[in-house]
C-alpha cells in the first residue's frame, strides 16, 4: 500500500473515529455549529461574480419573502442526536463521526505550521546541497540533482474549510486529506439545488453510507398506486446513487469502516393521483437523522410528487468521496421545501433535428434532478413529423426524416413512464395551423382533400418565417377530425389532461389569404382555433383542460385576445421581455407562461443557418443571465414593468428549438443553463448569481455530469478547486 | 508487395454474417404477419444538376420510367452526396477533381495496397497510415459491413522521397487516380512524401460512402466506391493548425486524439496544444515532478511523457505536427510555485493571487520570475524533457502572450533586478525584461535543442505590446520568431508585420475563436462566418489556426464546440475556394455525417430537412 493511500484511509477514519486527542478542542469550538442553518440574505450588498468581461456590479438585496431557514426553528438543542459532538463525547456511538467543518482549523493550521517550518529547514538544506551539486554537473544537464530531490511525487489536493470557504492546500501540509466534495457538504453553503424555500438545516458530520444499504418503508400512502410509484422512484433514486459508486475506487471503500444502513420512510397523505397535474401540492419535509447504526431518512408529503421531490433531495445530501472511496451521507438534516411557481419547464424541438429516446430520457432525469416538472416536446413542425399515432400513421410516413427517426406509441409510453416516476408531465405539442409541413400532404391521395397549403412552397420566405412552408386548411373538416385523434392519442399517451398546447403560433397570413381571399386570415386563425379547442373537447371526452396553452402572438394581442376565452387558454409568452405584450396578456387576466425569447430561449446566439441572415435570435444567454431574469418583480431587468395585481403567471419555460442543434450536442447547450431556470422558478431567490450560487451550480453540475449528463462546466477547473477564488 | 490487411477481421465479419442469416432465418420462420409495414417513411435522394441532393417519395415499383433514370436516384443521402456536384462529399475541396457518378459495392477487406515504389524508409509509416484509413472505412458502417463484395480495390501508392520530417517544407500535394478496370478498381496515388500520401489515402475514403437509407432503422450497410476520379491536389497555406487549451480544463487524452482524427478529416496539419497556463500544469516533465505535482488537477488528470510520445505517433501517422507551447512569462502559475518550499526562491509571482483584477487578464493570476536565475534553471529543465520529446526539427511555441506589467511591478525583487540591470520601472523598462526573458528562453530552448541532436529552428510566440510595429525590432529577430497574430481583424498589425517581413501565422479572434460567443461581449462566429474569412495570400503569412480555449469547455462540450466549424477554417486554409458557403455546405453535411461515422459529436449546421434538400434552405 502506498503511503497515499495510507494516508487517504486516515482521512476516512477521521469521519468514523473521532481522534481523541483533538477531541475536545472540537468539541468546545463546535457547540454552536453542529447545525448549519440558513438565513437569508438581508439587505446585504453582494458581488456578481465574472471574470473581466462582466464588469461587477454591486446590488441591494431585499428582503426576502420566503425565509430559506431560521436557526432556531429546529429548538436546537445539543442534547438531542443531532449533534455530534455530543454524541462523539458519549464515547460510545463510534458512527458519529466528528465535525471535520468549523471546529478543526485551528487545529490543522497549527500543525501546518509546525510541518511548513520543518519543510522550509528540510528544503534550505537540500538547496545548499543541490547547489553545491549543481555547480559541479554544469556540464551534464541530463542529471541536474532537481528531479532527483522529489522523485515519485504525486500532486495530491486536500481542502479545508476555513472562513466558511473550502481551502486548496498541498496534502503534504495537512495530516489528512479531505476531498473537495466532502469540503463543500460539510462547509458553509447547503450545497442543494434548487435551494429550498422553507427552513433547512444540515449537519457537519457525514457518515459511509452504499446504494445497496438503502430501503425503503412506505410509511403512509393514499393508494396502492401511490405505493408502487413510490417503489419504483426508490430504484430509480438507487440507480443514481449506483451511478455515483459507479466512479469509485474500488480497492478501497472495505477500509473505511461498515456502511450506514439508510431506512426511507415516506408518507404520503394527500392525492392518490401520481401524475403531475396542474394542482398537484409538490410541497414535501425531509428529515434525516442517526439512529443506532442507522440512518433513518422521513420524507412527508401530500402527493407522489412531493415525495420523489423529497427523495431528490435526499440524494443531493449523499456524494462520493474519492478519496475515501465510498459514498458519504450528512447524518443529519431537516428540510421543508415547497416550489414558488407550478409550473417549470424545458422545452425540446424534436423536429428541426431528430433526438434518439435515449437522449430525451437523459434529458428528463437531468431535469428531474433540478426538479424541473413539465417536458414540453415539441414533437413536430413544418420540417418533419416523427411521432407516429396509431390515430394518423400518414403523419410520420410523410413526415419523418427516415425509417430510423420516429418515436413509436411504445418509446412514447416509455417516456412518459419514465417521466411520471421523475415528477414530471410530458406535455406534447403538435403545432397548428402554422409550423405544419410535409406530413400533411397526403390529404388529396387519401380522398381527404387539401389538408395543409404552401407545403414547401417557393420562394418559402413570402410564406413562413423559415423554409420549408406549410399551413394547415382551415375550411377543411378532415383537418379537424385528424386533430381530434392526434390529440386523443396524445391525451391517452400522455396521461396529461389538465394542460394541453396547441401550438399556434406564426401563422402566415398570406398563405391563408391566397386560397381564402373572402376572409381576413385573422378570422381564419381565430375560428381554427375556436374549433381545433372543439376538436380538444371532444378528444378529452367532452370537457376542456383546465388550462389550454398558445404560443403568444397576433392572435394574442388586442383587439383579438378578448375573443379568446380566458377560462380555458393559457398563454405562453415568448416575445421579448420588453415588449408590451408579456404585460398585455397579464393585465388581461391570462394565465400565463412565461419563455421570454430574449433570455430563455436556449438556441439564441449561434447565428443565422440560412443565407438570409435575419430572424436569427442572439446572443447566447449564460447561466447568470437566465437566472437573474424575473419579470414577475418590480424590476427594469424584466422589463415588465411595475407588477400589475392578479396576475396569473403560472411560471416558466426555457425553450432549446434544434434548428443548429442535435443528438451529441444537447446536454452542453442545455445544462447547466436550465437548472439556473429552475432554480428560478422553484426558489426564486432574490439575490442574483452571487457566490453561493455559483458554488451550488456547480456541485449540481457535477451531480448532472454523475448521471450521465454532458453538461458544460461553468469556469476552469481552478475555480471550483479554489470556490470564491474566482469570483 | 502486396499484403493481407485486417485478416482477422475478416473472420470475424463472416461469422457476424452467419449469426444474421440465422436470425433472418429465425423471423422468418416466426412471422405470422408478413405484411410490411405501410406507413414506413421511405425517401430517396436525386441528384439534381442545380440543386444538389433532393430527398423526394420512393418511386413506385410499377412505374418503370423512373427505373430508366434511377442512376441519379439514390436510397443513401450520403452516396448521393458523394457523386453529385463537381467535388461530391470531399472535404476540403481540392484543387481539381473529376469524379465520376458511377458507383459500386466495395468491402475495406478487399482493399489492397502496394508500396513497391514507395522507399523502404517510409512503408512502416505508410502500413499505419493504410490501417488507419481501413479501419475509417468500416467505420462508416459502424464496424459492420453486411454486404457481400467481390470487387477487389488495388492501391498502388508511390511516394519519392524517404523522408519522414514533418515541416512546413514537407511537399503536401498528391494525385490520386481512381479507375474501374475489368473485375476491379484500381487506385494510383503518387506523391512527393508520406504526408501527401496520406492526404491522398484521406481523399480517397472520401471517395466512398455507406449506402443505406437516411435514419435507417436496419443494420444492413455496405460502401460504394466512385468509380473513376482524378484529383490534383496541394495545399494553399503550410501551416493549418488548431490550438487547444487543455489547462483551464483538463482534456482526457482519448478526446484529444478524437480530435485529432477530426483534423485528419479536414487535412488540417499542426495540433497547437495550449497544454499550461496559470490554472494548471497537466504536463508531465520527468526532470521537474513540481509542475505536475503542484500544477495538475489531480494524479488523473496528467499528460505522461509516454502518454505525450504516443499522441505526437498518432498525430504524425495523421499528417499531423504536434506543437506544444509552453505559455510564458505570463500565463504561468499553478505548477511554479513550489520554489521557495525547495529554497529556490520565487519561481513565479503573483501565483493565485486575492485582487486578480490588478494583476492578470482572469483567475489565477501568475507570471514568471525574470530576476530569479533558478527560473531560468528549472524551464532549462522542463525545455531538455520537451526537446527530447518532440521529433526533430521542432517546433515549439513560447507562448508570450498578456504579460501584466503590474504584476511584475508588485514585486520587490523584480523591481530591484531591474534597478540593478539599469532598467527603468516604465513600460518600456519593463517590456525590456519582457524581452530578456525570451531572449534567455530562446537561447536556452536552442541549446537543449541542440543537446538532442536538433538544429536551430524558428518558434512561434503570441503578438502582444512586444509585437507592437514600433518595439518588434528592438526585441524580436524575425529570423527566429514567428508571430501568432491573434488580434481582431480590425487590427493592422497583421499588415504591418508582413511589411516589416515578419513572417506569421493568423488567428483573427473575432472570427476563428471557438470559445467566442459564450462569455462576455464576445460574438458567436458560425461556420459560415469562419469559412468567409480569406487570409491575406503574402508568402511570409505561413496559414492560421483556429483556437479551442477551455474556460468554458471540458470533455463533455469539446466536440460540438470545435465540429463541424474547425473544418471551415480546414478548407479555408487548404483550399482557399473563391465560391462562398452556399457551395460548401453539402459537401459540409456529408464530412458532418463521415466526423459522426468516425466517432466525433459534431454540431449541426442546419434543420435535417435543409441536409436533405440541398440549396433550398437559403
Amino acid at each position: 500500500m502506498s503511503s497515499r493511500s495510507k494516508r487517504m484511509i486516515d482521512a476516512v477514519i477521521k469521519y468514523v473515529v473521532s481522534d481523541s486527542q483533538n477531541m475536545a478542542a472540537v468539541s468546545n469550538s463546535n457547540r454552536d455549529d453542529c447545525v448549519r442553518c440558513y438565513e437569508p440574505m438581508v439587505d446585504d450588498s453582494i458581488r456578481k461574480g465574472g471574470f473581466s468581461d462582466d464588469s461587477p456590479v454591486e446590488k441591494n438585496i431585499t428582503q426576502h419573502p420566503y425565509p430559506v431557514c431560521r436557526l432556531n426553528h429546529l429548538d436546537f438543542d445539543c442534547d438531542n442526536h443531532f449533534c455530534p459532538w455530543k454524541v462523539a463525547q458519549g464515547g460510545e456511538m463510534k458512527w458519529c463521526g466528528e465535525a471535520v467543518g468549523r471546529g478543526s482549523p485551528a487545529y490543522f493550521a497549527r500543525v501546518a505550521r509546525l510541518r511548513r517550518a520543518l519543510l522550509l529547514l528540510a528544503a534550505a538544506a537540500c538547496t545548499a546541497a543541490a547547489l553545491l551539486y549543481w555547480r559541479q554537473q554544469s556540464d551534464d544537464r541530463a542529471t541536474r540533482p532537481l528531479h532527483n530531490l522529489y522523485t515519485d511525487v504525486e500532486p495530491e489536493w486536500t481542502w479545508v474549510c476555513r472562513n466558511e470557504r473550502c481551502e486548496r492546500l498541498p496534502a503534504a501540509e495537512m495530516s489528512s486529506l479531505q476531498s473537495l466534495p466532502t469540503c463543500n457538504m460539510l462547509c458553509a453553503s447547503t450545497q442543494l439545488w434548487p435551494q429550498p424555500t422553507g427552513p433547512v438545516s444540515l449537519a457537519t458530520a457525514a457518515v459511509p453510507v452504499r446504494a445497496s444499504a438503502f430501503n425503503l418503508h412506505v410509511v403512509a400512502s393514499p393508494s396502492r398506486h401511490v405505493s408502487e410509484h413510490l417503489e419504483d422512484a426508490f430504484s430509480l433514486f438507487r440507480e443514481d446513487l449506483r451511478a455515483l459508486e459507479k466512479n469509485m475506487i474500488s480497492d478501497k471503500h472495505s477500509d473505511i469502516g461498515p456502511a450506514h444502513e439508510v431506512v426511507v420512510r415516506i408518507s404520503v397523505n394527500g392525492s392518490s393521483d401520481v401524475r403531475m397535474l396542474i394542482d398537484t401540492d409538490e410541497s414535501y419535509k425531509l428529515s434525516l437523522r442517526p439512529k443506532r447504526n442507522t440512518l433513518v431518512a422521513d420524507i412527508t408529503a401530500h402527493s407522489f410528487c412531493g415525495a420523489r421531490h423529497g427523495l431528490e433531495t435526499l440524494s443531493q445530501l449523499i456524494w462520493l468521496d474519492p478519496y475515501a472511496g465510498s459514498l458519504l451521507a450528512l447524518e443529519a438534516a431537516t428540510v421543508e421545501d415547497a416550489p414558488r411557481f407550478r409550473y417549470r419547464g424545458l422545452l425540446l424541438d424534436t423536429a428541426r433535428n431528430y433526438f434518439p429516446v435515449g437522449e430525451i430520457v437523459r434529458t428528463i432525469d437531468a431535469m428531474a434532478a433540478c426538479k424541473l416538472n413539465t417536458f414540453h416536446w415539441h414533437i413536430s413542425d413544418s420540417q418533419s413529423f416523427p411521432l407516429r399515432l396509431n390515430s394518423a400513421p400518414q403523419l410520420a410516413q410523410h413526415g419523418a426524416y427516415g425509417p430510423g427517426a420516429v418515436y413509436t406509441t411504445e418509446e412514447v409510453r416509455a417516456i412518459v413512464r419514465r417521466a411520471r416516476l421523475r415528477g414530471i408531465r410530458v406535455l406534447i405539442e403538435v403545432d397548428a395551423p402554422a409550423h405544419v409541413g410535409r406530413a400533411w400532404s397526403w390529404g388529396p391521395q387519401a380522398g381527404l382533400g387539401q389538408l395543409a397549403y404552401c407545403v414547401e412552397v417557393e420562394p418559402w420566405s413570402a410564406y413562413c418565417g423559415e423554409p420549408p412552408c406549410g399551413q394547415l386548411n382551415p375550411r377543411n373538416p378532415h383537418v379537424y377530425e385528424l386533430l381530434e385523434r392526434i390529440y386523443a392519442e396524445i391525451i391517452q399517451l400522455t396521461g396529461v389532461d389538465d394542460i394541453f398546447h396547441l401550438g399556434g403560433d406564426e401563422v402566415s397570413e398570406r398563405c391563408w389569404s391566397q386560397y381564402f381571399n373572402d376572409t381576413d386570415p385573422m378570422d381564419l386563425w381565430l375560428d381554427f382555433t375556436r374549433r381545433a379547442m372543439r376538436a380538444l373537447e371532444r378528444a378529452n371526452g367532452g370537457k376542456a383542460p383546465e388550462m389550454t396553452l398558445l404560443w403568444s402572438s397576433r392572435l394574442t394581442r388586442s383587439p383579438y385576445l378578448e375573443r379568446l376565452d380566458m377560462k380555458k387558454f393559457g398563454i405562453q409568452v415568448w416575445g421579448a421581455s420588453r415588449w408590451p405584450e408579456s404585460r398585455a396578456v397579464l393585465d388581461a387576466g391570462f394565465r400565463s407562461v412565461i419563455s421570454h425569447v430574449d433570455v430563455w430561449y436556449l438556441d439564441c446566439g449561434f447565428g443565422s443557418w440560412r443565407d438570409s441572415s435575419d430572424g436569427h435570435c442572439g446572443p447566447y444567454r449564460s447561466w447568470q443571465q437566465i437566472y437573474e431574469h424575473r419579470p414577475w418583480v418590480d424590476e427594469s431587468v424584466g422589463g415588465m414593468g411595475p407588477v400589475g395585481d392578479g396576475w396569473r403567471v403560472e411560471g416558466g419555460e426555457a425553450c432549446q428549438w434544434s434548428e443548429q442543434l442535435a443528438a451529441g450536442g444537447l446536454d452542453a447547450r442545455v445544462w447547466p443553463r436550465t437548472a439556473a431556470l429552475a432554480e428560478r422558478l422553484w426558489s426564486d431567490r432574490a439575490e442574483g448569481a452571487a457566490a453561493d450560487v455559483y458554488l451550488r451550480l456547480d456541485t449540481q453540475r457535477a451531480r448532472l455530469l454523475a448521471r450521465g449528463v454532458r453538461a458544460a462546466p461553468l469556469w476552469p477547473r481552478w475555480c471550483t478547486h479554489n470556490p470564491h477564488a474566482c469570483l | 508487395m502486396f499484403y493481407e490487411i485486417l485478416q482477422v477481421r475478416m473472420d470475424w465479419q463472416w461469422a457476424l454474417i452467419v449469426v444474421l442469416v440465422h436470425l433472418a432465418q429465425g423471423n422468418e420462420g416466426n412471422s405470422v404477419d408478413p405484411t410490411p409495414d405501410l406507413y414506413e417513411p421511405s425517401w430517396v435522394y436525386k441528384c439534381e444538376p442545380e440543386e444538389g441532393c433532393q430527398r423526394s417519395e420512393h418511386p413506385q415499383p410499377t412505374n418503370s420510367s423512373a427505373a430508366n433514370s434511377s442512376f441519379m436516384v439514390f436510397e443513401s443521402l450520403d452516396v448521393c452526396r458523394t457523386v453529385c456536384g463537381p467535388f461530391g462529399g470531399l472535404w476540403p475541396r481540392p484543387v481539381t477533381a473529376v469524379l465520376s457518378t458511377q458507383t459500386l459495392k466495395m468491402h475495406p477487406n478487399l482493399l489492397r495496397f502496394a508500396l513497391t515504389n514507395a522507399p523502404v524508409e517510409t512503408r512502416e509509416m505508410l502500413v499505419e497510415m493504410t490501417h488507419v484509413i481501413t479501419s475509417n472505412l468500416f467505420a462508416e458502417c459502424n464496424g459492420n459491413i453486411t454486404e457481400m463484395v467481390e470487387t477487389p480495390v488495388m492501391v498502388y501508392i508511390s511516394v519519392k522521397s524517404p523522408s519522414l520530417e514533418l515541416t512546413w517544407d514537407t511537399d503536401e500535394q498528391y494525385l490520386l487516380d481512381v479507375q474501374n478496370e475489368v473485375d476491379n478498381i484500381v487506385v494510383h496515388i503518387s506523391a512527393e512524401t508520406v504526408y501527401g500520401a496520406r492526404h491522398a489515402l484521406e481523399s480517397f475514403t472520401q471517395l466512398i460512402a455507406p449506402d443505406r437509407p437516411e435514419f435507417s432503422n436496419q443494420h444492413q450497410c455496405g460502401l460504394r466506391i466512385v468509380t473513376g476520379a482524378k484529383i490534383r491536389d496541394k495545399p494553399v497555406y503550410k501551416h493549418r493548425g488548431l490550438v487547444l487549451d487543455t489547462s483551464r480544463n483538463f482534456i482526457p487524452m482519448e478526446d484529444i486524439k478524437r480530435t485529432i482524427d477530426g483534423m485528419a478529416a479536414t487535412k488540417m496539419n499542426v495540433f497547437h496544444w495550449h497544454v499550461t497556463d496559470s490554472q494548471s500544469f497537466p504536463l508531465e516533465s520527468r526532470r521537474v515532478p513540481q509542475f505536475t505535482k503542484y500544477g495538475a488537477y489531480s494524479a488523473n488528470e496528467i499528460y505522461s511523457t509516454e502518454e505525450v510520445r504516443e499522441l505526437i505517433r498518432y498525430a504524425r501517422i495523421r499528417g499531423i505536427r504536434v506543437v506544444i507551447e509552453i505559455d510564458s512569462p505570463a500565463h504561468a502559475g499553478n505548477g511554479w510555485q513550489w520554489g521557495k518550499e525547495y529554497g529556490f526562491g520565487d519561481l513565479a509571482v503573483c501565483v493565485n493571487a486575492r485582487s486578480w483584477r490588478h494583476l492578470c487578464i482572469e483567475p489565477p493570476c501568475g507570471q514568471l520570475n525574470p530576476a530569479n536565475p533558478a527560473m531560468y534553471r528549472v524551464l532549462r529543465d522542463l525545455y531538455r524533457d520537451i526537446a527530447e520529446l518532440v521529433p526533430q526539427p521542432a517546433l515549439f511555441h513560447v507562448g508570450g502572450d498578456e504579460v501584466y506589467l503590474g504584476c511584475w511591478n508588485s514585486s520587490e525583487e523584480i523591481v530591484s533586478y531591474m534597478k540593478n540591470k539599469g532598467f527603468d520601472t516604465d513600460t518600456e523598462g519593463f517590456i525590456r525584461l519582457w524581452a530578456e526573458f525570451h531572449s534567455k528562453a530562446l537561447q536556452i530552448w536552442d541549446e537543449e535543442t541542440m543537446a538532442v541532436g536538433g538544429q536551430q529552428q524558428p518558434v512561434l510566440i503570441w503578438s502582444s505590446e512586444l509585437t507592437q510595429p514600433e518595439r518588434i525590432q528592438n526585441y524580436l529577430d524575425k529570423k527566429r520568431y514567428i508571430i501568432e497574430v491573434w488580434e481582431p481583424l480590425s487590427s493592422p498589425l497583421l499588415t504591418q508585420l508582413l511589411r516589416m517581413g515578419y513572417k506569421t501565422i493568423s488567428i483573427p479572434k473575432d472570427i476563428w475563436y471557438l470559445d467566442h460567443g459564450f462569455w462576455g461581449k464576445t460574438k458567436y462566429s458560425n461556420w459560415r462566418r469562419m469559412y468567409g474569412h480569406v487570409l491575406p495570400r503574402d508568402p511570409n503569412v505561413l496559414g492560421g489556426e483556429v483556437a479551442m480555449w477551455s474556460e468554458y469547455v471540458d470533455a463533455q462540450a469539446l466536440d460540438t464546440r470545435v465540429w463541424p466549424r474547425a473544418a471551415a477554417v480546414g478548407e479555408r486554409l487548404w483550399s482557399d475556394p473563391r465560391s462562398g458557403f452556399a457551395a460548401a455546405e453539402p459537401r459540409l453535411q456529408r464530412l458532418r455525417a463521415r466526423l459522426r461515422a468516425r466517432g466525433l459529436r459534431p454540431d449541426v449546421v442546419s434543420p435535417e430537412w435543409c441536409a436533405q434538400h440541398d440549396a433550398r434552405c437559403y
